[in-house]
């Protein structure tokens, strides 16, 4: 297992480099290594995920290191999409030394020291799995919004400036970037919508409640209020460029307080 | 053989002069009959443009000495000048140093604006000028199309051509960087002079789908309408224009601002904030600065887009030196292959004198075989050549990869197992 996750972070450092290096020397061959290093990666990933499944017997998404994981493989995924659909590799730029780092995190953490017994309460019923899952996935979504209004924000200072570097000529356009941080946020705000339903539905089957006042609770709605402002501002009063960029940041910035409350703040969705 | 570059250019000759030694397409291919004796110029290629007059040859290694002053004659007679009024401005290239520099030459590492990618495209003229003359052998084709490999390779790896050096493409640069695509999209011209026109034009080519002109003076902006195939629009009502328009190019003479920012904001909000972006080319302005403070708008004037442009030109020198390295490394390549070149025709060689034994062989005891029909004589042949052929396919395929790696031990070896350096048995 180990030894798998160790061949899947090999693949993933190779990816991260050579993504960095094509976008800073404009190489098509770098960008072919890190894409092959990538998918090869991600077939490991999602191997190790499902060997672990196996192993452990419940659905891989319980402890930090199962999360972490999951996380990575859920951004590497999303970074595909990104690239199919709108062929720039400017985004693993960011995303993949993180998604490296992620990985690394993962190893090193050790293995989860959780009671079978509370896992089999998480995993006996479907709501679980299905509410932590879509979780990752909408933080994935706002991780793009996130890298796509930095990219605007850069873009738009240098010509607002006038001065370009080399890094402003390799970004995609700024028509592109915000289509990209439009589509991540409808799809990240459609999955934390579905996430936290399913949450609420599980806790009110588990004792009979929807709402603790838990910080991650209280996050999570605020992030979700916040990124459907963004989607309503943007088709009803034309928000875009500078101002839904900064929206986007702050929004991730509410996502981390999410990620990490429970961790730091205590609260109802301490488990371990 | 030996390579042997010749020529002038636009830092080496004045104009005066290049113009007196260009040569026109036919003049070309005359003057290559002219220069290729078979005796010191084997094989020849003229690249003629408006910065540059080069003789490429490929001259007998023993007699390569000569070879420049051949040059020059040739250059003196068929240009008719004395050799003396040019002599001091050309300059003179063999072996590697005449690779590289037509590999920079091919790259636009030579040319007055580094990046412009014209002189690929005459090259490639030159070079099938050469092919038609008949002047063009083996190692000039070699060389010439490793110039297009190594064109390629500066152009793909290297930032060399990617930022815009002149206003006109800056328009269109800087308007894909700001909507991604331009197809259908949508240009006011304000003013119709000649910048406008030709900025229009590369925008057209970019794939904009509607220009709009507005001019004081009507008849021009439906001439120039006409001109581009597009939609003159009266100067009273640019406001209402602006609103449609996502790039405004202002080149009047105006001394006072044309496009206000009262307009501008306007024209933001019925476009429900979709970007906008300015040019500005007029002295004094035409575009209110302020109106780049506004959201999603950009204004760019003519000191901005020169700003802009000398440090794309700053930047493309520095990519330069990453080209220089692709140039020097392909000139390693291109010698190997040369190299192989040397070696081709006595692999040829070998192969011949295999199937010359079978042939020999066939006449020996073809007697013994009484009366065939043609095809079955065919069949024997061929029975004969396929199996010499086959037999010794793995040696000259090895030997012909040895030639590829420039390696020579082995092929000699090869070359003296076979005792090829002797005439076949008779």
């Amino acid at each position: 297992m180990r030894s798998l996750l160790l061949a899947v972070l090999a693949a993933y450092v190779v990816a991260a480099i050579h993504a960095v290096l094509a976008f800073v020397n404009k190489r098509r061959s770098l960008q072919q290594v890190s894409f092959w290093a990538l998918a090869s990666g991600f077939l490991l990933h999602t191997i190790a995920l499902l060997a672990d499944w196996a192993i452990e017997g419940h659905y891989p998404l319980f402890a930090l290191r199962e999360t972490l994981s999951f996380l990575a493989w859920t951004l590497v995924g999303t970074y595909g999409l990104v690239l199919y659909r709108y062929r720039t590799q400017a985004l693993g730029v960011l995303t993949l030394p993180l998604v490296a780092v992620l990985t690394f995190i993962t190893i090193f953490i050790g293995a989860s020291t959780n009671a079978a017994t509370t896992v089999n309460e998480f995993s006996s019923t479907w709501l679980f799995p299905v509410h932590t899952t879509l979780v990752i996935f909408a933080y994935a979504a706002f991780f793009v919004v996130f890298v796509a209004s930095l990219m605007y924000l850069f873009q738009e200072r240098a010509l607002k400036l006038k001065s370009f570097g080399a890094i402003f000529h390799r970004l995609p356009s700024l028509t592109k970037v915000n289509e990209i941080a439009t589509s991540a946020t409808a799809a990240g705000v459609t999955f934390l919508t579905v996430g936290i339903a399913t949450g609420m539905l599980w806790a009110s089957s588990r004792n009979g409640r929807i709402w603790h006042n838990d910080p991650k609770e209280i996050f999570a709605v605020l992030t979700w209020l916040l990124y459907v402002l963004l989607i309503i501002y943007r088709s009803t009063a034309g928000w875009r460029g500078r101002r839904a960029a900064w929206m986007g940041i702050a929004g991730f910035v509410l996502v981390l307080c999410t990620f990490l409350g429970a961790r730091f703040m205590g609260g109802y969705h301490v488990f371990e | 053989m030996s390579i042997l570059l010749v020529g002038i250019n636009h830092k080496s000759a004045p104009v005066e002069l290049r113009e007196l030694l260009a040569f026109s397409e036919e003049a070309c291919t005359e003057g290559l009959r002219q220069l290729v004796d078979g005796d010191v110029v084997q094989e020849a290629l003229i690249v003629s443009t408006c910065n540059r007059v080069e003789v490429l040859t490929s001259t007998v290694t023993t007699r390569a000495g000569e070879g420049k002053e051949r040059v020059a004659q040739f250059l003196s007679q068929s240009r008719r000048l004395p050799l003396s009024s040019f002599h001091d401005h050309i300059y003179h290239w063999s072996d590697d140093d005449a690779v590289r520099h037509l590999f920079r030459v091919a790259s636009s590492l030579d040319s007055m604006v580094v990046g412009e990618p014209q002189v690929l495209g005459q090259v490639r003229r030159a070079y099938a000028l050469a092919r038609e003359a008949g002047t063009a052998g083996k190692v000039l084709n070699r060389l010439v199309h490793h110039a297009f490999r190594v064109a390629k390779r500066v152009r793909s790896e290297t930032g060399i051509a990617s930022n815009a050096v002149s206003i006109s493409y800056m328009a269109v640069e800087l308007g894909k960087k700001i909507f991604n695509s331009l197809q259908g999209h949508t240009v006011l011209l304000i003013g119709a002079g000649e910048m406008a026109e030709l900025s229009a034009r590369h925008l057209l080519n970019a794939g904009v789908e509607r220009v709009l002109i507005a001019n004081r003076s009507e008849a021009a902006a439906s001439e120039l309408a006409h001109r581009l195939g597009h939609k003159a629009v009266s100067v009273r009502r640019i406001e209402e224009h602006m609103a449609e328009a996502d790039i405004v190019i202002c080149s009047t003479g105006a001394d006072h601002y044309v496009v206000t920012e009262n307009m501008a904001r306007e024209a933001l909000d019925k476009r429900r904030n979709r970007p906008s972006f300015f040019i500005d080319i007029s002295v004094p302005r035409n575009v209110d600065p302020r109106i780049g403070e506004l959201p999603n708008t950009f204004v760019f004037d003519v000191d901005d887009l020169e700003s802009v442009i000398t440090s794309n030109i700053r930047e493309r020198e520095r990519e330069a030196e990453r080209a220089e390295l692709i140039v020097e490394s392909e000139i390693m390549q291109f010698q190997r292959a040369l190299r192989a070149l040397d070696f081709g025709p006595g692999i040829g060689a070998l192969r011949q004198k295999l199937q010359d034994i079978a042939r020999l062989e066939l006449t020996r005891q073809r007697s013994k075989l009484g009366p065939l029909t043609p095809e079955q004589e065919k069949a024997v042949e061929a029975l004969l050549l396929t199996t010499v052929k086959k037999i010794s396919h793995p040696v000259l395929h090895q030997m012909r990869r040895s030639s590829e790696m420039a390696d020579a031990d082995p092929i000699q070896a090869w070359l003296e197992a076979f005792g090829s350096d002797e005439p076949a048995e008779k």
